[in-house]
Parts: structure tokens; C-alpha cells; sequence
């Protein structure tokens, strides 16, 4: 028989000893990474001028937006991972799906509270049922209830599968969350990031601060996410090892 | 350079919101950081037992 053909790109990082190397310096790396953008775009935030429309409110675009694109980016790659731990049965994508879920609820959490912060003297209430504000609410539901089902059954692989494919079918709600405010009237604003139209994007003095923060927090979340895949392991091997224990 | 710490009238808005997020991300930092302390603390300790019944039953 031939070797194992080696070519599917996750290999590399499926492999948990591989893993466990690569994330022992990566981990660190995201941290400090993440630590220096922050201070950087903390900086950038209380250093730029007040908005001629919205005053100092304008501040709290820079921790509110990177929350928001956050809890959208780590439900997408919760829905990757529970495809591939769903597919190819990989244990390391199991607990990559697992981590993602309690990071992508906090970064949830965050989008609505500082939202609803900011909407208050903005739009003169906390809370609307526009599309975009509920479609967001469902998607921190969405990352509730995954947490919910894998710690509600006792049997973990029927937890994992049975989660993998709630994560799955939440994967429809990201589009409606990206494009609620095009098609549907709401209170929310348009995008006004980078890749927006060129009339509606922001300026770069509110532009810099804004893609550090955003930098900052995708870093924070690669190096997290790293570092509870690598509990998971442990718990894994742990438990491994006090099942081989009790059969001895 | 200069900072502007002063948001007046928006201050009751700006600064929880600016509050709550550092307190998730210490929640964040800090449950990642015990969690996978806890765990490889636990892997550690049975391969140490693991090791230890292989050799006592070596013996």
C-alpha cells in the first residue's frame, strides 16, 4: 500500500502534537500582538476629534464595530469547524468549534451592549426590533443554545454532533445579519467600513483607528482561541488517561 | 498629541460601554488562561499516576 496521500490543508494543524507545538509560541504571539494594537488604537481613539453630528459618541464606534465583525468572523469559523469535525471526524476541529462558541457569545454580547450604549443618545432609545439588532440577538441564541446542547448531554460525541449541526444551520443567519440594513429598512446605519461604497465610506481620520481596533481584537481572538484549544486537548487527554486508569 | 478624555454630556454612555468591554475581555483572558492552566495541570497529574502504576506493576 502506498503512503497516505498528505495533500488536504488542514492536515498540517489536524494532527494534535503538531498542533500543540505550533500553538505554544503562536498563542503568545496573537496575545502580544493584540496587546500593542490595542494600545495603538486606544491611542488613535481618544486622540481623534468628535464627530461634527454625533460628539464624543463617535468613540465608542472603535470597541462597538470590531465587536460586531467579531461575532459575525467567529460564528463563521464555528460553522467551519463543525463542518469539518462534522465530515472528517477530526477531534482537534471538535474543539476548535467548542472554543469558538464562548469567545463568539462574549464578542455578541459586546456588539449589543455597547450598541444598544450607543443607540441610546444616538437614536433616543436602547433598543429597537430592527432587522439588524434582532438578527444579531439570533445569533448570540444561536451561540447560547450550542453552548447549551454540548453541555446538556452526558454522551460528548452525541453533544458534538448534535451541536455541530445546530452551528451549522445558524451559518444562514450571518448573511442576514450582514445584509439586514440593505434589505431591510432599519435605524442601523449602512456599512462604512473599508468596502464600503466611496460616498458612504469614513474618513481615514476615523478609518486608522477603527481597522487597529479591529486588528486588535481579531488577534485577541486568534490567540484565545488558540489557548482553549489547547485546554480542550488537555481535558481530552486527561480524561483519556482516567478512563485507561479505571479499565487497568 | 493630544487626548480627549472629556465626553461630556455622552460620558454616562461612552465610558460603560468602554468599561464593559474591558471587563469582558478580563473574563475572556482570564477564563482561556485558568481553563487551559486547570487542564494540563490534570493531564499532567495522571500521567504521572499513569506512569507510576506501570512501574509498580514492572515491579
Amino acid at each position: 500500500m502506498g503512503a497516505r496521500n498528505n495533500k488536504n490543508p488542514f492536515d498540517f494543524l489536524a494532527n494534535p502534537e503538531r498542533f500543540m507545538a505550533f500553538s505554544r509560541w503562536a498563542a503568545p504571539m496573537f496575545g502580544a500582538i493584540a496587546g500593542v494594537l490595542a494600545i495603538i488604537g486606544l491611542i488613535l481613539t481618544f486622540t481623534v476629534p468628535e464627530d461634527y453630528q454625533q460628539g464624543d459618541t463617535v468613540r465608542m464606534m472603535f470597541i462597538h464595530v470590531p465587536a460586531a465583525i467579531l461575532a459575525s468572523f467567529v460564528y463563521l469559523c464555528l460553522g467551519i469547524a463543525s463542518f469539518l469535525a462534522l465530515v472528517f471526524r477530526h477531534a482537534l476541529a471538535d474543539a476548535a468549534a467548542q472554543a469558538c462558541a464562548p469567545l463568539g457569545a462574549a464578542f455578541t454580547v459586546l456588539a449589543l451592549a455597547t450598541g444598544s450604549l450607543w443607540g441610546k443618545p444616538m437614536w433616543g432609545t436602547w433598543w429597537v426590533w430592527d432587522a439588524r439588532l434582532t438578527s444579531v440577538l439570533v445569533l448570540l441564541l444561536f451561540y447560547l443554545g450550542y453552548l447549551a446542547l454540548r453541555g446538556a448531554l452526558d454522551d460528548e460525541q452525541k453533544a458534538a454532533r448534535a451541536a455541530a449541526i445546530l452551528a451549522l444551520v445558524g451559518v444562514i443567519n450571518l448573511p442576514i445579519v450582514k445584509f439586514s440594513v440593505e434589505w431591510w429598512n432599519s435605524l442601523h446605519q449602512g456599512s462604512s467600513t473599508l468596502f464600503a461604497k466611496s460616498e458612504d465610506r469614513l474618513p481615514a481620520v476615523y478609518a486608522w483607528p477603527m481597522l487597529v481596533m479591529c486588528l486588535a481584537y481579531l488577534s485577541a481572538f486568534g490567540s484565545l482561541w488558540l489557548v482553549r484549544i489547547r485546554a480542550l486537548v488537555w481535558r481530552r487527554k486527561a480524561r483519556a488517561l482516567a478512563l485507561k486508569a479505571a479499565e487497568a | 498629541m493630544h487626548f480627549d478624555f472629556d465626553a461630556g454630556k455622552y460620558a454616562v454612555y461612552v465610558w460603560p460601554a468602554f468599561a464593559l468591554s474591558a471587563a469582558v475581555f478580563v473574563w475572556m483572558i482570564a477564563d482561556s488562561l485558568a481553563s487551559a492552566r486547570r487542564w494540563r495541570a490534570e493531564a499532567e497529574r495522571r500521567q504521572a499516576d499513569a506512569k507510576g502504576q506501570s512501574q509498580d506493576l514492572s515491579k
